[in-house]
């Protein structure tokens, strides 16, 4: 999946708590997502059963994915397209580049998508000759810039318009200035262009639907729609468990799903792709093709501990309440999905229990995430299980440390110490008895010696935490 | 070069691997039972007044900066449009050739140079006349009211260029298509249709082309139009 990087994550996350810049941006982010997010579950009604309903959806999805999967795949052919597996990223890879050539393709522009990141296609296209524009507007900052994500939602945040005008000044020599609507302007007009000329068209996916064979796309710049209007070929790449079983499944997982990222009650644009175009259609693809990934995702599925990290919308909820994730931002996690269900997955997908083993220490289970989760992701759950196998299998070094060391970060703030509470808090009734946590949480009871946690809202539980690291 | 055949045999042996995964030996060939699907049951069964559709759809979509203009007969939304495509200075408009957009637009009297999308012209200049339009006119084939979202059909005469490459998209609409979900706009499509026969797009657009990428600052016309308004056709 992801490169290797050279530092361990002690060393990425030192590193990025010296970049003031980027914890800044990454701090008023996650704030103001959080905040939305907030507001935008009081105003549905009845959120704790659209959550519930989520759960249900995914989980009874990804226990019955052989199912789902040959459905989608019968319908997907019904309508006209292809579907092709791969089992690892360098099947996928070689099969996607394969694909390009036989159609010929130059000129490529991709809409966001995260599996492609984890199967590193675009230097596998590069390398066959073909140019690839990441169209998204943060993840074409970033193509410009080199550089990868530093947020899974809005993935350029720790540039300042400054760094991105430089950026785009360097594109046709000519200057860009730096204030926003200048910036997006100077985009469209370029990857305007790129689309207008582009041979195939590759996307992501948020949902496909089995019983349609349908594929949702999910965007506010409308950058998917271009991707899947204008070229003659679409290649669209899916990650194996990114069914929903039917059509009205799709309002539960679309509210969700922006609500839990933005704040937003539905994005701009939600494309429902129904294969290539049909007899007398004018625009839209003449072929198209769905390459469903594995890379690992059988093993993660195997495992019933760890199942549920399957249910995952990638919304980026659990980031935004992360204390860690707020002090270190995207990039000291080192993969391709960061945050706390990044740390789940990651040493999951990679099967590497040592090196990105660490990653489940990248977190105080303070249980934020879980509670912040809108499929109802035992995320704290998970990251402590991780950290139990990995020390079970003898692997203990200075990474404990590291974890302490960010949790003590954590309490030592006034600040963060709020915010997560305050996230915290909107979830976590059903386990609290005389204001105080009960032992349903294992990793808390765990961290705190199997004394009991006083309830997020009970103030003097900062002052014994206090009273503790003296 | 030889064409890229789907593999069957890479493909038994993925779902295999799956169906192994689940603590099967073969694949699951039956659909599994469920005790819940789509939407919460509360709000599957949440009742509307009347008016209500209507009413949330033009509030939300002119909280994302649209206009919603409710008119009476088809003159009185050619005017609407004759006046917008003024206010905007609009040279020229894309149109659908669709029988209800002609029914109650007449393209003559709105004073800008139309095209239409159909087949007499060839895919080409099509795309480049939706490119170059200053405003698209689309007809609506739901809307919704919960979200001040319009969901538009693709089709030989409804090419999704037209609601997405020009700066203003103005989507005309009968108002008895102002549904209050977005399930109930699925739930018919499936019901008229039948499985499998769906449109090969199906675009669910609420309000302008958006992005906070640049330092979280709310910036719209990204990629598709920076504007997005709506005629109602109350009749
Ligand atoms: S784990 Fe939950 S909160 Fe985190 S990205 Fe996935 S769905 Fe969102």
């Amino acid at each position: 999946m992801s490169d290797r990087p050279v530092l361990h994550l002690r060393d990425r996350a030192a590193k990025a708590l010296k970049d003031e810049q980027m914890r800044q941006a990454v701090r008023k982010a996650v704030d103001r997502l959080s905040g939305n997010k907030d507001k935008a579950a009081r105003e549905l009604p009845n959120w704790e059963e659209w959550r519930e309903q989520t759960r249900l959806i995914r989980e009874h999805t990804v226990d019955h994915l052989d199912y789902y999967l040959a459905l989608l795949t019968q319908n997907i052919r019904k309508a006209g397209g292809k579907v092709h597996f791969a089992s690892t990223a360098g099947e996928a890879r070689q099969l996607i580049a394969k694909l390009c050539q036989q159609y010929e393709a130059k000129h490529i522009v991709k809409s966001k998508s995260m599996v492609t990141e984890e199967i590193h296609l675009n230097s596998a296209l590069e390398a066959a000759g073909m140019e690839v524009v990441e169209s998204d507007l943060a993840e074409y900052i970033l193509q410009l810039a080199g550089e990868t994500p530093s947020h899974i939602i809005v993935p350029a945040i720790h540039k300042n318009r400054y760094q991105i005008a430089e950026l785009f000044s360097r594109v046709n020599g000519e200057k860009v200035e730096p204030d926003t609507p200048a910036l997006t302007r100077f985009a469209r007009k370029v990857l305007r262009d790129k689309f207008m000329n582009a041979d195939v068209g590759i996307t992501g996916c948020n949902f496909a639907v089995a019983e349609t064979g349908s594929i949702t796309l999910v965007t506010n710049e409308g950058n998917a729609r271009l991707s899947t209007a204008l070229p003659k070929v679409v290649i669209t790449v899916m990650g194996m468990e990114r069914i929903v079983p039917t059509f009205e499944d799709l309002e539960t997982v679309l509210s969700m799903l922006p609500r839990s990222a933005t704040g937003q009650k539905v994005t701009s644009y939600v494309s429902v792709i129904n294969g290539p175009r049909q007899p007398g259609d004018i625009d839209g693809c003449e072929q198209f093709h769905l390459v469903i990934v594995d890379n690992g995702r059988s093993r993660i599925l195997a495992d019933e501990e760890y199942r549920a990290a399957l249910h995952c919308i990638r919304c980026g909820a659990c980031f935004n309440v992360c204390p860690v994730y707020r002090q270190i931002g995207g990039h000291a996690y080192g993969s391709v999905y960061g945050g706390p269900i990044g740390s789940v997955i990651t040493p999951l997908l990679e099967n590497d229990m040592v090196f990105w083993g660490e990653l489940p220490y990248a977190s105080t289970l303070c249980a934020a995430c879980t509670f912040a989760c809108p499929a109802k992701i035992p995320l704290q759950e998970l990251l402590f299980n991780l950290r139990q196998k990995r020390v079970s299998a003898g692997h203990t070094d200075a990474v404990e440390k590291f974890a302490f060391g960010m949790w003590k970060r954590f309490f030592k703030l006034p600040s963060t110490y709020k915010f997560a509470m305050k996230a915290a808090s909107l979830g976590q009734k059903p386990l609290v008895k005389n204001g105080y946590i009960t032992a349903a949480l294992p990793i808390l009871a765990n961290w705190t010696n199997s004394r009991y946690l006083p309830a997020a809202a009970d103030k003097t539980f900062r002052d014994r935490w206090k009273k503790r690291e003296k | 070069m030889t064409d890229i055949q789907e593999d069957l045999s890479q493909e038994n042996m993925f779902l295999q691997t799956v169906a192994n995964a689940l603590g099967r030996k073969t694949v699951l060939a039956e659909l599994p039972e469920r005790q819940e699907a789509g939407p919460p049951a509360f709000w599957r069964e949440q009742k509307f007044e009347e008016d209500q559709p209507l009413a949330l759809f033009k509030s939300n979509l002119e909280a994302l900066t649209g206009r919603v203009a409710i008119v009476r007969n088809g003159a009185e939304a050619t005017n609407q449009i004759k006046l917008w495509l003024k206010v905007l200075n609009a040279k020229s408009a894309i149109l659908w050739d669709h029988a209800k957009l002609r029914e109650y637009i007449d393209s003559t009297r709105l004073g800008v140079k139309t095209a239409f999308w159909n087949r007499d012209t060839s895919r080409r200049e099509l795309i480049e006349l939706a490119e170059q339009a200053d405003v698209g006119i689309t007809w609506v084939n739901y809307a919704i009211g919960y979200t001040g979202t319009v969901a538009l059909f693709n089709g030989e005469n409804s090419g999704r260029s037209v609601s997405l490459l020009p700066p203003t998209h103005i989507a005309v609409m009968n108002r008895s298509d102002i549904v209050p979900t977005m399930s109930t706009v699925m739930r018919i499509l499936l019901e008229r249709r039948g499985q499998g026969a769906l449109p090969s797009a199906i675009d669910f657009i609420t309000g302008p082309s958006r992005t906070s990428d640049i330092e979280m600052d709310l910036s719209i016309g990204v990629h598709g139009p920076f504007r997005m308004w709506a005629v109602v056709i109350d009749d």
